[in-house]
């Protein structure tokens, strides 16, 4: 009898990246939490943690170090277990501890949070498994919930498809690949960062349909809106700075291309467009930002676009000359062409995953939703936003002493008629 | 239900400050509402420190190969003279300065300095008996002895967190002007017998030119702001 072999899985291009970066100083971890209206009973979300795990077999992995690549294989160890939370959330991963899970599961009185390394989804992918996960810790505790695919909740009892771990970017990339220098350097909005492992996080919950109101009065989305939000707050603060000559402040807003080119994929499958500001051409009013931001998005956001930026990506991870270099000397590579590509050209990072739904079986048990991004390379915030029901919640986190990006983008919500409710993890609050 | 008199945002019931902008939150019904849980946890998960014990091992061996290597090398090559020695001591001085650290790290500053310093003079005790002559007594010996002062005076100096980046950078130079002027001193005095001060003076002219202007920006605060905007700091 020969031994048994062991699956594995190639990481897709994003993937490829976030494992190449993963240090100590980096978090390529992102949170989601479901604040429920009830206790969470910690035996019962065990249960249904080993219940969806089987069916998610692409969360259900760990990573190895090849030669020339990492790569997942299929997680045999105990676990993953349920852990209290804890106050700095986010912690970087460490792919040989916690036997070796790249999704942690926490619980704190009323909240559940699920925590998922990059490289193994995106946060579409990790909404699906969450809203399953949260679908059957709620049957653990009697309620009926049915499973639905147009829903978002997969029946755990089901074997999982083989179009859930399709890496789509291959699947899509082709013809012209985006050409041309790297992005111009962008204002970096950073601060000063906290004790090691400090992890600043500060929520703000406002009501979604006045926000809807504000944005839809100015002719925008939700998300263009509060992007736009957040580029004055900065552009503002570098002004503040006096800076000799003021640099352009553009924010990495991730797109998530099921819409653009369909896949049942729960793995990686997004791509970042850059909205920008030049503030050396002239002062603009808010008017104007959210203008440039709301064209930007619909200029750029398209098939076609979208395709040519992340063929250059997997044209990247699948050049001959890059993949006979050992991982240990890529690694580097890799860390140097993300500052170039993915720190330097830009301000701070805005992600909207939206709305989540959830069927009206569901509805009553959920309070309100949160998202969290895990801590940048260097030390500025991330800015996070999620909405359910009537609550939509924005989130800035990182490891950064200094508070003033969030403070002035909730006093301008407040200036715009928009109650904010801020909760924070930092001391006294 | 506080709200922040500065910022306006609503704040939680157990809010003792905003956490925008610091601003003291008083409210009569503290007692009882801040009987609730915190919105967030407050047991910090102890991040376990990076096991630096193998790292120190992987330096230990591969100096230990080196040094190894070299004496075998030495049995075939040049073998009347023991030039493994200087390797092995190289060897020894890199691992009191770079693995003794990740074994012990609780050794205060001085402590390291002190190691390191010793390290440099066994090393070069090693030399001067294989090379032999008296340099190591009357040049090696001073000039290291006044580089471990210069040492210990300027971290001693800079430990001062108060002290301001411009500050740092010119006791830096003023350093390493009085160390040149240092090794001019012991190197006239082992080679001629006398001292002649020659390049350690422009050495230390130069550095005494760089440290007046940064003492200048360093006192006037328009300045101080000026050289802030223009290089971005």
């Amino acid at each position: 009898m020969g031994a048994e072999r062991i699956p594995w899985y190639k990481l897709d291009n994003a993937g490829a990246l976030y494992s190449a970066l993963q240090r100590e100083e980096y978090s390529a971890i992102y949170r989601f939490s479901a604040v429920m209206t009830e206790p969470v009973v910690p035996e019962a979300l065990q249960r249904a943690i080993d219940r969806c795990m089987p069916r998610f077999p692409g969360f259900a992995v760990r990573i190895r170090r090849g030669l020339f690549w990492y790569y997942l294989e299929p997680n045999r160890a105990p676990g993953p277990f349920l852990k209290k939370d804890i106050a700095d959330p986010c912690q970087p991963v460490r792919f040989h501890e916690d036997n070796g899970w790249l999704v942690r599961f926490y619980y704190y009185e009323h909240r559940i949070s699920l925590e998922v390394f990059h490289a193994l989804a995106d946060g579409a992918g990790a909404l699906v498994f969450f809203r399953s996960l949260l679908a059957a810790y709620l049957r653990e505790l009697g309620h009926d919930i049915p499973c639905g695919r147009a829903a978002g909740i997969l029946d755990p009892e089901q074997p999982p498809r083989i179009e859930e771990m399709e890496d789509a970017y291959a699947r899509y990339a082709g013809g012209p690949s985006a050409r041309g220098m790297y992005p111009p350097r962008a204002y970096q909005n950073t601060g000063t960062p906290e004790s090691y492992y400090t992890f600043r996080v500060t929520m703000g919950f406002m009501p979604l349909d006045q926000l809807r109101e504000k944005a839809h009065a100015r002719g925008a989305s939700i998300t263009e809106y509060l992007c736009a939000v957040l580029m004055q707050v900065i552009l503002q603060k570098q002004h503040r700075e006096r800076p000799h000559r003021e640099l352009p402040v553009a924010l990495a807003i991730p797109i998530n291309l099921r819409a653009f080119f369909p896949t049942d994929t729960l793995r990686n499958f997004i791509a970042t467009i850059r909205p920008c500001v030049d503030p050396s051409l002239g002062e603009y009013t808010f008017d104007e930002i959210l203008a440039q931001v709301r064209y930007f998005m619909k200029l750029h956001a398209n098939r076609q676009e979208l395709r040519t930026a992340f063929t250059r990506n997997v044209r990247f991870t699948t050049a001959p000359l890059l993949k006979i270099i050992p991982v240990f000397l890529k690694n580097p590579l890799i860390a140097v062409n993300y500052r170039l590509m993915g720190t330097r050209p830009y301000s701070g990072t805005y992600t909207n995953p939206g709305v989540f739904s959830v069927p009206d079986a569901m509805r009553p048990h959920i309070h309100h939703m949160e998202v969290i991004l895990g801590q940048a390379t260097i030390p500025r915030v991330h800015c996070s936003s999620i909405s359910y029901g009537n609550i939509l919640e924005v989130t800035f986190a990182g490891v950064q002493a200094e508070t003033d990006t969030e403070r002035e983008f909730f006093r301008f919500l407040i200036r715009e008629g928009i109650p904010v409710k801020v909760e924070s993890n930092r001391p006294g609050a | 239900m506080p709200y922040c008199v500065n910022c306006g945002v609503e704040l939680s019931a157990a809010a003792s400050v905003c956490p925008l902008c610091h601003t003291p939150v008083w409210h009569p019904a503290e007692a009882e509402e801040t009987a609730q849980p915190p919105f967030f946890p407050t047991n910090r998960e102890e991040v376990r420190p990076v096991s630096k014990r193998a790292l120190a091992l992987l330096a230990s061996a591969m100096l230990a190969s080196a040094a190894l290597c070299c004496r075998i090398l030495n049995f075939f090559l040049r073998p009347g003279q023991d030039w493994w020695l200087y390797v092995a001591g190289a060897a020894v001085m890199l691992w009191i300065w770079f693995v003794a650290p990740l074994l012990a790290r609780r050794i205060p500053l001085w402590g390291r300095l002190t190691l390191d310093v010793f390290a440099v003079g066994i090393y070069l005790f090693v030399i001067s008996l294989a090379t032999g002559g008296d340099w190591f007594f009357h040049l090696a010996l001073p000039i290291l002895s006044v580089a471990a002062v210069l040492v210990f005076s300027l971290s001693f100096l800079l430990r001062d967190r108060r002290r301001s980046r411009l500050s740092g950078i010119a006791l830096t130079i003023g350093t390493a002007g009085l160390f040149a002027l240092g090794i001019e001193f012991f190197a006239d005095r082992y080679l001629f017998g006398d001292w002649k001060p020659g390049w350690s003076l422009v050495v230390l002219t130069i550095c005494i030119a760089l440290i007046i202007p940064l003492r200048v920006v360093r006192r006037m605060p328009s300045l101080r702001d000026e050289a802030r905007r223009r290089f971005h700091m």
